[in-house]
């Protein structure tokens, strides 16, 4: 196999294609998706491919037009260059700009970090997905712009004149990296290149107006607009209750009231939208629980407040800060001690950690993942529940942003084991996770060939961690589940197994970590998993 | 945007065939939109029934209704609407409901 040597350089050069993706270099599956692997991506057609910039890999991603003249793309130059010296000064940067100014100058090009990325690894080691690549393409124009360092690369050659071709590739590269941080855990020196291809985006989308348009028009701008990224109205929000209310009853027999707007409650609890609509058996569940141990908590039916989602994160901060502050406003509003975040990762981050660089004084509300709360339920001896009923192969997902960043792993984990007799933990796991693929926004970046590229490289090495954890009981009569306690990981997860039919193949299904506890719940006779259901 | 001509209407269609003017919509243009996405064509009953359904809810909510609420309030079962339309509910249903792409993490 020879492959071309690709160079940092290369990326200014116009071509049509800067890397061909070959199926027979894709990380290779385990039984029995040893074929399935292989099957071929969509292709762009030639009309899109004249229309979108798509030349980095033949893949689009942020769905960019191709500007209309050179004197448009010499615009767009001199306003990234003018975006990049803000993005390194302190007036202009002040939620990011330690970390980058660090990681732009600590690499000691080790590559250290290279193996532990699973998109890299997952696309048969592609040089334009390499965590270093889009690194060292933004600190080449860093030194040759901004801070004069560029004499060593103009000496070696390995130097390039910032062009629009360059750029178009830089930011669809910056959406080749699902920000889960594996490699910056891996550097010894700190070196975080998730964090670069955040800032990246963050540049493209302040100062160029451009990003992925799931994540800002139909996402962050819909939110802040009707309320919710899914397009989801108060009164819709109002309808899905009501028919949780009915299913709960119909499942479980329990009659309950889910309490929204309920003023003075102890907790503010904040879903991301998407579980309503598709997968209500979540905050049913949460509902069941909160209910039988006695919480005092709420929803709210205000705008933005209903939706725990802050797609700002992954690419735009001032988009961020405005969902952060409704969400603290409705929380001080209902006068709640705390707002809980239920089972969405990006939102954890977004609320309880990022959110500190914005809310400040007495918009400080304390803010906590629901998973605490749940183990601190689930060993209460408040409810009662017998382990039996969750007798099948269980393995859990770790969602980066709650365990990888936030240090969540135990909580989760010391409910399952005590719920699930068969619970089994995939390789690797905990901090050391490996992300489901769809990280920083790609599980709902649904446009033109995307959605391929995911499936296939992504979300690769997802596929074979959950493979490989059943391996033992492979048989589809065998039935068994994921647990992925985020609503972005269940949209890529259900996508992948839908791609590599596992439910078919391998008898294997998926859901959130609420579901197992009530499950679990002796009162309640009719299983809340529908096994069959679950891995059709 | 590119355009496209459904039922003798143009229409303003996004990369991935959903139209962008819901308000054009009619049964005409469903009929034309289900030449790729409905597993029989003309539609028989199941597959308009469905596709009222989901036409009628978003004009009420705005959103597609959830795919659990879908399914239990026509009794059908999921396996039976990846039947009828197989790009699943989202990606086939909708766009025949001439519902633009469904959007946030769904």
């Amino acid at each position: 196999m020879s492959k071309k040597k690709t160079k940092v350089a290369d990326i200014s050069k116009p071509s049509e294609q800067m890397a061909t993706l070959d199926l027979k270099d894709l990380m290779p599956l385990p039984y029995p998706l040893t074929e399935d692997g292989l099957k071929p991506m969509k292709s762009l057609t030639e009309d899109q491919k004249c229309r979108y910039e798509c030349s980095l890999d033949g893949v689009c991603g942020v769905g960019m037009l191709k500007p209309e003249s050179k004197e448009e793309e010499e615009r767009m130059v001199k306003a990234f260059l003018e975006g990049l010296k803000k993005l390194l000064s302190k007036e202009n940067n002040w939620t990011f700009l330690q970390p980058l100014l660090l990681s732009l100058k600590y690499c000691a090009k080790c590559q250290t970090c290279n193996d532990a990325c699973p998109v890299y690894v997952g696309s048969g080691k592609q040089e334009v997905y390499r965590p270093t690549y889009r690194s060292e393409v933004l600190r080449k124009i860093v030194h040759k712009y901004i801070d004069g360092e560029g004499i060593f690369d103009r000496l070696t050659g390995d130097d390039f004149e910032l062009n629009w071709t360059a750029l178009a590739r830089l930011i669809e590269s910056a959406y080749r990296c699902t920000l889960c941080r594996r490699c910056a855990q891996t550097c010894p020196m700190g070196v975080d290149n998730g964090l670069i291809s955040h800032e990246i985006r963050k540049l493209f989308s302040q100062e160029l107006g451009i990003a992925a348009p799931e994540l800002h028009e139909k996402g962050s701008v819909q939110q802040l607009k009707v309320g919710s990224s899914t397009g989801m109205n108060p009164a819709a929000l109002a309808d899905i209750i009501e028919f949780m209310e009915e299913e709960i009853e119909e499942k479980t027999g329990k009659k309950i009231k889910i309490p929204v707007d309920k003023k003075g409650a102890d907790i503010l609890l904040i879903h991301n939208a998407g579980e309503y609509l598709a997968w209500p058996e979540n905050p049913a569940a949460f509902a069941i629980i909160f209910d039988a141990a006695g919480i005092n908590y709420t929803l709210s039916s205000d705008l933005v407040s209903y939706d725990a989602v802050n797609y700002g994160l992954w690419y735009d901060d001032f988009q961020l800060a405005r969902v952060v502050l409704k969400h603290a406003q409705t929380a001080k509003e209902l006068g709640v001690k705390k707002i809980m975040v239920g089972e969405c990762g990006h939102a954890h981050k977004a609320m309880i950690v990022i959110s500190d660089r914005v809310l400040t004084g007495e918009m400080n509300v304390p803010r906590e993942s629901c998973f605490p709360l749940l183990e601190e339920i689930v060993f209460s001896g408040k409810l009662k529940l017998d382990p039996q009923k969750n007798n099948f192969p269980v393995t859990l997902h770790d969602p980066c942003n709650m365990v990888r960043l936030m240090g969540i792993v135990e909580p989760q984990r010391r409910i399952l084991r005590e719920l699930c007799p068969q619970f089994r933990e995939m390789t690797p796991h905990g901090v050391d996770n490996y992300c489901c693929g769809g990280g920083s926004g790609f599980a709902i970046m649904q446009g033109m060939n995307f959605p391929d590229w995911k499936m296939a490289i992504s979300g690769r090495m997802k596929v074979k961690q959950v493979v490989d954890a059943f391996q033992d009981e492979i048989s589809p009569d065998i039935k068994k589940l994921l647990s992925a306690p985020c609503s972005n990981c269940k949209g890529q997860i259900r996508d992948l197994f839908r791609y590599y039919e596992l439910g078919p193949k391998c008898g294997i299904g998926y859901t959130g970590a609420v579901e197992f506890i009530v499950n679990a719940m002796v009162d309640i006779k009719q299983p809340y998993l529908d096994l069959d259901e679950l891995t059709a | 945007m590119p355009k496209g001509i459904l039922a003798g209407v143009e229409f303003e269609i996004d990369e991935d065939g959903f139209i962008q003017e819901p308000e054009k919509w009619s049964e005409a243009v469903a009929e034309d939109l289900a030449k790729d996405e409905s597993s029989i064509t003309p539609m028989p009953p199941d597959q308009w029934r469905l596709v009222n359904y989901i036409r009628d809810y978003y004009l009420q909510f705005g959103v597609a209704p959830p795919v659990r609420m879908l399914c239990k309030k026509n009794d059908f079962d999921l396996k039976y609407v990846y039947e009828m339309f197989p790009k699943g509910p989202a990606a086939g249903a909708c766009k025949v409901a001439g519902l633009p792409k469904p959007t946030g993490c769904v």
